[in-house]
């Protein structure tokens, strides 16, 4: 008892001006929970209970759905052992995870998704554990190769999963899916985009160096939305016409601007890595008789980019929070979905606010999760410094 | 530059060896690269250019009669009549407007919410925390339609909150009291405006003299005074142009009511400007946050040691050194913050971009009017960035 108090004397009521911060504080917190748990309790929700498929999923039909999920199921084990090779197993961090993806599965869940989600926590999680049993070095290398490979080709199975024998149209995406999947197009192709980018700016070759500087600076130098409506309006004419690729779908328009765009980030946080690079690696490397690209692939690329994984993780929920804004140009995405309901379906007219705190809430712990992973890994970093 | 390689290349016989040693000349493969680069790149950028040349361009559509009507002009007069030109300087306007209150709101907002992520006391840490979590992950367009939304909620008109005659809330807007000049007022300002660049001259001239003569006045004091005593001098003489301007809300013979005066936040400028303060807000509080735990602990301690009161610790000891790591990302949240005000073509603020939007809906045009968009936001970016960087000089030169 007498610790409690004495953590409350040091705490809130130290000196003359904490008193007064911390009743203010107290009241604060106590205005803004009351107007949020009164607007949650006194507000219908049944408007997400039915709209639960339109949301993550859009018109998306039912009988292809298997298609969302086997990308999921993938992109979760892929994830899951990468996170288990690079950083190992935490328990208060994966609890934390599994609590923050529990707040949107409690809202969305139905008998379907329960056993779908279950699947995908149990294939994880297996995955996550079986890796960091591994103890033999030679196999984790094999592995290490194994996972790269296949985030490369990624892309390309994505589309063949959901495009190949007979899938929905494109136009028929919708929902939290568009943002996930333009997210992760932009991130595993912006990627290694950006690297070559960065490369290219720290390059000696000078017009390699102004062909990248330019990229980069056109590409930071307007907003993204305006990059956006130059995918809308401009962009096809700009596309080559083979395949009749000049009617491409505006989903997949947006796919290359975000990717673009994204690069250019990467590029300017990769830069930063490589600067940081102390000269003494490159010299003993060259001592060493490697000679420039194997020491840029070996010695100086890795190192740079470990040392900003956190800032690149940052780029990426800036870029994931960044889909939203593809509500603007008319795709289908959980925001425009979120405007459209309370719209069209008379029985929940005017209920925009409570969609809109569901929509923000998805968004929320997505990004939520991935800013936890950038944390643990600059703690990681910091430690081995 | 290729002296010594042709001399090789004569020494050598056979075809063979020459191509040997061009391909391994560090300089001559250097320049080859180049050039097959450059070709590609040209080759390349033709392809554009011609791809380009079927599009609509030239900005000569741009003089025409706009024939929309933007809600918030500000500065610039402007009515439909007027050419789009005119109606894309007001979307300017409306930007720098937007994002120059919003970085020096969001600015204080991050440093008061920094300071108190680092307060020893419990509850405030813990507000700025969550602060920090709850908006920053959430995606800034969600929330820009969320204020506009909760703006939206407010009373109709003729139910306005009016707090006691002093400020106007409804629907419409948010009317705040404001000082407003009659006449001579934009002169009465310019006035200021030089004398408070005078004064800054005189305050580094005086300071630069106190360091020589240890025992003369603050020169804090004496700027301060001559500021104060030129702005109360041309104030009188200029006959008193200023007013306190309350808004207020009447009903006429139709019923109709009509809210008069005052500083009108309509709600599409204030949803923006929450929202952007709010976003913005985070970030700066993170590297605020950031620079001021990077610096020593010994620091905090020698002020300690020295008797300083809290707020001379903070302000004296703790923030002039911090800035110097502050300014530089601060400055990319700054340019963030200017772009992202593009987002207010969801709500329908009239700012650059929803101007351009709507010329580019009347008249096509579409690829000049994003190279102006371009172009706009570099300027403006290039605008910040000089200024941020003249800052950091500054700041870099005391601690030297």
């Amino acid at each position: 008892m007498t610790q409690v108090i004495n953590w409350v004397k040091e705490n809130l009521l130290a000196t003359k001006v904490d008193v007064f911060l911390t009743i203010f504080g107290a009241y604060f917190i106590y205005f803004i929970f009351s107007m949020f748990f009164t607007f949650v309790f006194t507000s219908d929700w049944t408007l997400i209970e039915v709209n639960r498929k339109i949301l993550l999923v859009g018109l998306f039909p039912e009988e292809d759905l298997w298609r969302v999920w086997s990308i999921f199921f993938l992109f979760s084990i892929l994830l899951s052992s990468t996170i288990s090779l690079v950083y190992g197993f935490q328990i208060r961090t994966s609890i934390f995870y599994v609590s923050m993806l529990l707040i949107p599965f409690l809202i969305f869940t139905t008998t379907n998704m329960l056993f779908h989600v279950m699947l995908l926590i149990f294939l994880s999680l297996l995955s996550y554990i079986s890796i960091f049993y591994i103890k033999k070095t030679s196999f984790k290398f094999i592995l290490s190769r194994i996972i790269i490979v296949s985030w490369v080709i990624f892309i390309p199975f994505l589309f063949l999963v959901l495009v190949l024998a007979g899938g929905p149209k494109v136009t028929l995406w919708g929902g939290f899916f568009v943002n996930l999947i333009l997210a992760v197009i932009a991130i595993l192709a912006g990627f290694p985009l950006g690297v070559v980018f960065a490369l290219g700016r720290a390059s000696s070759y000078k017009t390699v160096k102004l062909v990248s500087v330019v990229f980069i600076e056109t590409f930071r130098g307007a907003p993204l939305i305006a990059w956006l409506f130059f995918a809308w309006f401009v962009l096809p004419n700009f596309l080559p016409d083979l395949f009749s690729l000049s009617d491409i779908n505006l989903v997949i328009r947006a796919m290359i601007v975000l990717s673009l765009f994204s690069s250019a980030y990467v590029a300017e946080v990769v830069r930063g890595g490589l600067q940081s690079i102390p000269k003494g690696q490159k010299e003993a490397a060259t001592a060493l008789g490697l000679n420039t690209y194997l020491e840029l692939i070996f010695i100086t690329l890795p190192q740079a980019i470990r040392i900003v994984i956190p800032a690149i993780v940052s780029t990426f929920i800036a870029i994931f929070k960044d889909t939203s804004l593809v509500f603007i140009l008319g795709i289908t995405d959980l925001l425009r979905i979120g405007r459209l309901i309370p719209e069209q379906q008379q029985e929940f007219y005017g209920k925009s606010i409570e969609v809109l705190l569901i929509v923000a809430l998805l968004f929320w712990v997505v990004s939520i999760i991935l800013s936890q992973i950038s944390r643990s890994i600059e703690k990681r970093l910091n430690v081995s410094q | 530059m290729f002296s010594s390689l042709f001399q090789q290349l004569k020494s050598e016989e056979s075809i063979g060896k020459k191509l040997e040693v061009l391909f391994y000349d560090r300089s001559f493969r250097k320049l080859m690269v180049q050039l097959v680069f450059s070709c590609l790149m040209i080759v390349f950028f033709f392809y554009l250019i011609s791809r380009a040349l079927g599009l609509e361009l030239g900005f000569g559509h741009l003089g025409s009669r706009a024939g929309f009507g933007i809600s918030h002009a500000f500065l610039i007069e402007y009515t439909s009549n007027d050419s789009r030109w005119q109606a894309y300087f007001v979307g300017i306007i409306n930007t720098i407007r937007v994002s120059f209150i919003g970085i020096l709101l969001a600015t204080i907002l991050g440093v008061l919410m920094g300071l108190a992520r680092l307060s020893k006391n419990f509850l405030i840490s813990r507000i700025s925390a969550g602060y920090v979590e709850f908006i920053r992950n959430t995606p800034l367009l969600i929330q820009i339609i969320f204020w506009q939304l909760v703006l939206l909620q407010l009373p109709k008109i003729s139910e306005a909150l009016t707090f006691g005659g002093f400020s106007v809330w409804s629907n419409r807007g948010i009317l705040l009291p404001f000082i407003n000049s009659v006449e001579n007022g934009s002169l009465w300002f310019l006035i200021l405006l030089v004398s408070l660049i005078v004064t800054l001259f005189i305050r580094s001239y005086l300071n630069k003299y106190r360091e020589e003569n240890v025992n003369f006045f603050s020169p804090n004091f004496i700027s301060l005074g001559f500021f104060l005593i030129i702005t109360l001098i041309s104030y009188f003489l200029l006959g008193k142009n200023l007013y306190a301007d309350v808004p207020s809300l009447e009903v006429n013979q139709y019923g109709t009511y009509i809210q008069s005066g005052g500083f009108l936040l309509s709600p599409e400028f204030s949803a923006i400007l929450f929202a952007l303060v709010l976003y913005t807000g985070t970030f700066i509080t993170e590297i605020v946050r950031g620079s001021i735990q990077s610096l020593p602990k010994g620091q905090t301690e020698a002020a300690q040691a020295l008797g300083l009161s809290s707020y001379q610790r903070i302000t004296l000891i703790i923030l002039p050194q911090a800035l110097r790591s502050i300014i530089p990302p601060l400055t990319n949240q700054y340019l963030n913050l200017t772009k992202n005000s593009s987002l207010s073509v969801a709500i329908a603020y009239p700012d650059v971009f929803m101007v351009s939007r709507t010329i580019m809906n009347n008249a096509g045009h579409a690829l000049p009017m994003l190279f102006l968009i371009l172009l706009t936001f570099l300027g403006l970016s290039l605008f910040i960035s000089m200024f941020m960087n003249f800052l950091n000089r500054r700041v870099t030169r005391i601690g030297a």
